[in-house]
C-alpha cells in the first residue's frame, strides 16, 4: 500500500500528463459521486411539465424529450458505463495476462498457434466482435461485459507476451530456475510483477477503449436497454433533438470526452514516467 | 617513466562547474575542476563511477547538452573559451582539433553505414576542399596507421563485420584522420578483452609519440593509467582529490582516497602458502563437451576435465568467447551434455551472476528474494518466523544489516546488491558456488570488499567456489588453482603460484603480459 502510494507520487512528480489526467479524472469522479449522493430526481422519473428544458433550478442540466433529469441520468449512466468498463478490463486484463504470459514464457508451437489466432481476432474491431456476441447471446449489461471482455483479451495478451519475453532473458529468472522454483511460479510471482508499469498503462488505455465501446454499443441500441441510462444511450436518444435542445446531447457528450481524456492522459503519463 | 614536457599548455580548464538541472538524475556533478594539458602529453583521469570524470571530459569536448546542465568556468583552447562560445564556433573545433573516442565501439559506429565514410566524416565536414580520391587515400592511411591490415576491405565493410578490437581501431582512425591536437579517450578499452586492450593502449602510445597528440585518458582502471599516462588526476564525487606525475602518485599517494584506490588493485606477488586444508573431491568433470542444442548444435566447450575439492576456490580465466560461461552453465545442468561426464552426485549448487542489477528481481523485497531462494517457492513448508530468521542470518553472513530485508534492489548500491546476490547463493547452504564474473561490474574499492567477502565465506562455510573472471589479478588474489581457457579448451591448469610465476603456455604468457603482471612479478 505504502509502495503503491510512492508509485503514484512518482508518476505525479515525473509526468505533467499524469497530473492533468489525475485532475480531470478526479473531477469526473467527484461529479458522479456527488450526483449519487445528492441528486433530487430518480434517473427514470419523468417530469411532464418540463420537456427538453434548459438549465433551471429544478433540473440543473436540463431535461430530455421525456422530461427526465439530464443530471440524474448522466450520473447514473456514467456509473453504468464505468461498471461495464471495469468488468471488461478485468476480463481482458486477466485473460490476456495469463494467456500472454504463458505464451511468452514457454514459446514453441503452441505459442505460435495461439498468437496467430490472437492476431486474427485483433484484426477485427472489438466492437464488431462484441456485436456478434451480443446478437448471439442477447444484450444487457452483463452480456456486454463478457462480450467486450473477450474482445479485449488479444491486445492484453500481446502486450504481456512481449514484456514476458523481454524479462525471461534476465538473470533473475535464470536464478529462480536454479533454486528449483516451478515455471508457473516464476511466471506469475517473479516475472509478472515486473511488467507492472506496462500493464498499468495498458489497463488505463484499455479502460478508455471499453468506455468508448460500451458507449458505441449502447448508441447502436444493443448495449444497455431502456429505461436504464448509459452515456451512449443518452447520446442516441437525444440525437434527433440536437438542434432544438442541444443541451441534452452536449452534456453527456462532454462527460464522455472528459472521462476518456482523463484516462488516456493517465495512461500516457504512466507509460512515459515508467521509462 | 616519462618527463613532463615543458611545452605550452594547449588546453586549460579553469574552475569548471557542472550541475544537472534535472533532479531525477543521480546527483552527478563536477565542482572546481582545473586541468592544464600540454602538447604531446598523456593525462589520465581516474575515479569510480559517479566521480564526474566522464562528465568533465564531455564538457571539454563540448558534448554536454546545453539545456541539461548548468555550467560555469572556462575551457580555454587557442585563446577561445569552448564552454561559452557560440555553438557554430565550437563545431569548428569538434572533430578537427578535439576528437573523442568512447567505450562502446559498437554503438559509436553507425551500423547502416560502411566504415569508409564514417572514418572520412570529419574530413568531409572540416575540410570540404579535399576531393573524394584524396579523402579515401587518407582514410586508408588512417586505417593502416591504427594497425588494421587489408584496409580496402575494412573501408568497404559494415561495423558488424568487424570484431570489437577492430571497431575500436576504426574509431581511433576516424578520430585521428583530421590530426587533432587533443584526443579524448573515454574508457576506450573497458569493453575489450585484455589482449586487445593491451594492443589499443600500445596504439594510443604510438599515436602520442608519432603525431604528438595530447591524450586525455579517462578510466576506472588504475593499472592501465599507470601503463599509459605521464600525469594522473584522481577524482571523487565530482572533485579532484589528487593530481601529479603518475609515478609519484602511485609511489607516494598524498590523498587517503588515492591510497585506497591503489590498495584496491589486487597484487600479484608471492603468497606464503598457508597450506590450506582441503577436503575430498566433490566435483569431477571429465572429457566434457558442451554447447547449445539446435540444428546444427553449436559445440563451444571441448574436452574439458577438471576437479574441485571441498573448500577450494578454482579460477577459470580466459577472454570473452572462450567458453567460460558455457562451461559454468553445463556444470549447473542448464545445458545438455554433449559428451563426457560430470560427477557431483547430490551436490547442492548455487550461482552468483556478473550483473547484480539483473540478477535480483527488481519488483521484490530483499527478504522475499532470499526466502524464495531458500524455499524454492514452496513457502508452506516453513514458518514465517523461520524464514525471517534465515534471511536475516544470510544477510549477516554478507555483512549487511537486518534492516535491508525490507528494501528493494533499486534502493541498494552495486556492491550491496552483489552482497545480496551472494547471500541468495549462500542461503541454501550450497556445496558448490559458481560465481560468473562476480566483481567485474563493480568499482575497484567495492571489488576489493567483495573479494574479501568471498574469501571469508570460503573460510566459514567450506563451500567450493568456481570463480570465473577475465581479470587475472582477481583470480590470483582469491584462487588456489586456475584453469586458463582459450577457444573452448583448457590450455593450462595449475596452482596460481605456478601458473603466474612459471607459465608454460604461450597464451598464458600473453594474457599475463597484457594484464601488466609480468613487470610486477619480476620486481
Amino acid at each position: 500500500m505504502r509502495r503503491a502510494l510512492q508509485r503514484i507520487r512518482a508518476y505525479w512528480n515525473r509526468s505533467a500528463m499524469f497530473r492533468a489526467g489525475a485532475v480531470i479524472t478526479g473531477l469526473v469522479f467527484f461529479f458522479i459521486l456527488s450526483g449519487m449522493i445528492c441528486r433530487s430526481w430518480p434517473p427514470t422519473a419523468m417530469d411532464a411539465t418540463a420537456r427538453l428544458s434548459g438549465f433551471s433550478a429544478a433540473h440543473l442540466l436540463g431535461t430530455d424529450h421525456l422530461g427526465r433529469d439530464t443530471y440524474s441520468r448522466m450520473v447514473s449512466g456514467a456509473g453504468t458505463t464505468l461498471f461495464i468498463a471495469v468488468g471488461t478490463v478485468l476480463i481482458g486484463a486477466l485473460g490476456g495476462s495469463v494467456l500472454g504470459a504463458l505464451c511468452g514464457y514457454f514459446g514453441g508451437p503452441a505459442d505460435e498457434i495461439i498468437m496467430r489466432i490472437v492476431d486474427a481476432l485483433f484484426a477485427f474491431p472489438s466492437i464488431l466482435l462484441a456485436l456478434v456476441f451480443v446478437s448471439l447471446f442477447g444484450s444487457g449489461r452483463y452480456h456486454v461485459i463478457v462480450a467486450l471482455g473477450i474482445a479485449f483479451i488479444p491486445s492484453f495478451a500481446r502486450t504481456v507476451r512481449g514484456e514476458v519475453i523481454r524479462e525471461r532473458e534476465r538473470d533473475y529468472v535464470l536464478s529462480a530456475g536454479l533454486h528449483g522454483i516451478s515455471p508457473l511460479r516464476i511466471i506469475f510471482f517473479h516475472i509478472l510483477p515486473n511488467t507492472g508499469d506496462v500493464l498499468l498503462s495498458a489497463v488505463l488505455i484499455g479502460f478508455n477503449n471499453a468506455v468508448l465501446a460500451e458507449a458505441g454499443l449502447s448508441f447502436l441500441g444493443i448495449g444497455v436497454q431502456p429505461p436504464d441510462a448509459s452515456l451512449g444511450r443518452m447520446l442516441s436518444e437525444s440525437q434527433q433533438y440536437l438542434f432544438s435542445a442541444p443541451l441534452t446531447a452536449l452534456m453527456p457528450g462532454i462527460l464522455l470526452v472528459l472521462m476518456i481524456l482523463g484516462f488516456s492522459l493517465l495512461g500516457e503519463g504512466v507509460r512515459s514516467a515508467g521509462n | 617513466m616519462r618527463e613532463t614536457k615543458h611545452t605550452l599548455p594547449i588546453l586549460s580548464v579553469e574552475d569548471l562547474q557542472i550541475e544537472f538541472r534535472d533532479h531525477s538524475l543521480p546527483e552527478t556533478a563536477v565542482h572546481d575542476f582545473d586541468l592544464i594539458l600540454h602538447a604531446g602529453e598523456i593525462v589520465g583521469i581516474v575515479g569510480e563511477s559517479g566521480a564526474g570524470k566522464s562528465l568533465s571530459a564531455l564538457a571539454i569536448a563540448g558534448l554536454l547538452k546545453r539545456h541539461s546542465a548548468a555550467k560555469a568556468g572556462r575551457i580555454l583552447f587557442d585563446d577561445l573559451d569552448l564552454l561559452n562560445c557560440p555553438r557554430e564556433v565550437l563545431r569548428e573545433y569538434q572533430g578537427d582539433e578535439i576528437a573523442v573516442i568512447f567505450q562502446e565501439p559498437m554503438s559509436s559506429l553507425d551500423p547502416l553505414m560502411r566504415i569508409g565514410p564514417q572514418v572520412e566524416e570529419s574530413l568531409r565536414i572540416h575540410h570540404p576542399d579535399i576531393d573524394r580520391a584524396e579523402r579515401k587515400r587518407r582514410a586508408l592511411e588512417a586505417l593502416e596507421s591504427v594497425g588494421l591490415t587489408d584496409t580496402e576491405r575494412v573501408y568497404r565493410a559494415y561495423p558488424h563485420e568487424l570484431s570489437g578490437g577492430m571497431r575500436q581501431r576504426v574509431m581511433i582512425a576516424a578520430a585521428m584522420i583530421a590530426e587533432p591536437q587533443i584526443l579524448i579517450a573515454d574508457e576506450p578499452t573497458t569493453a575489450l578483452d585484455v589482449t586487445v586492450q593491451a594492443q589499443i593502449i600500445a596504439l594510443l602510445k604510438e599515436i602520442n609519440r608519432t603525431k604528438n597528440t595530447a591524450i586525455l585518458f579517462i578510466s576506472h582502471d588504475l593499472s592501465l593509467v599507470r601503463q599509459l599516462c605521464g600525469r594522473v588526476v584522481v577524482m571523487r564525487d565530482g572533485r579532484i582529490v589528487e593530481e601529479g606525475e603518475t609515478a609519484r602518485v602511485f609511489a607516494d599517494p598524498q590523498d587517503p582516497y588515492t591510497a585506497q584506490l591503489i590498495d584496491a588493485i589486487p597484487r600479484v606477488e608471492k603468497k606464503e602458502s598457508a597450506g590450506r586444508e582441503q577436503g575430498e573431491t566433490i566435483l569431477s568433470v571429465t572429457g566434457l563437451d558442451a554447447g547449445y542444442p539446435g540444428h546444427p548444435p553449436r559445440r563451444i566447450v571441448h574436452d574439458v576435465s577438471f576437479s574441485l575439492k571441498k573448500g577450494e576456490i578454482l579460477g577459470l580465466a580466459g577472454e570473452s568467447g572462450s567458453g567460460k560461461s558455457t562451461l559454468a552453465k553445463a556444470v549447473l545442468g542448464l545445458l545438455p551434455l554433449m559428451n563426457g561426464t560430470i560427477d557431483g552426485a547430490g551436490l547442492r549448487s548455487a550461482m552468483v551472476f556478473q550483473d547484480p542489477y539483473g540478477s535480483l528481481n527488481p519488483a521484490k523485497t530483499i527478504e522475499w528474494i532470499l526466502t524464495e531462494a531458500l524455499t524454492g517457492g514452496r513457502r508452506r513448508n516453513f514458518s514465517r518466523e523461520e524464514l525471517h530468521r534465515r534471511a536475516a542470518a544470510a544477510l549477516a553472513q554478507v555483512e549487511l544489516p537486518e534492516s535491508f530485508l525490507e528494501r528493494r534492489p533499486a534502493e541498494l548500491s552495486g556492491g550491496q546488491r552483489q552482497r545480496v546476490a551472494i547471500a541468495e547463493a549462500l542461503i541454501g547452504s550450497p556445496d558448490l558456488i559458481i560465481a560468473d564474473e562476480p566483481v567485474s561490474a563493480l568499482d575497484v574499492t567495492v571489488q576489493a570488499q567483495i573479494i574479501t567477502l568471498i574469501e571469508k565465506i570460503r573460510r566459514e562455510t567450506g563451500a567450493a567456489i568456481l570463480l570465473i573472471a577475465h581479470d587475472l589479478r582477481v583470480i590470483y588474489r582469491v584462487c588456489d588453482r586456475v584453469l586458463i581457457m582459450k577457444q573452448g579448451r583448457i590450455v593450462e591448469e595449475g596452482d596460481v603460484e605456478r601458473v603466474y610465476f612459471d607459465p608454460q603456455e604461450e597464451y598464458t604468457k600473453e594474457l599475463l603480459r597484457a594484464a601488466g603482471i609480468g613487470s610486477e612479478r619480476d620486481a
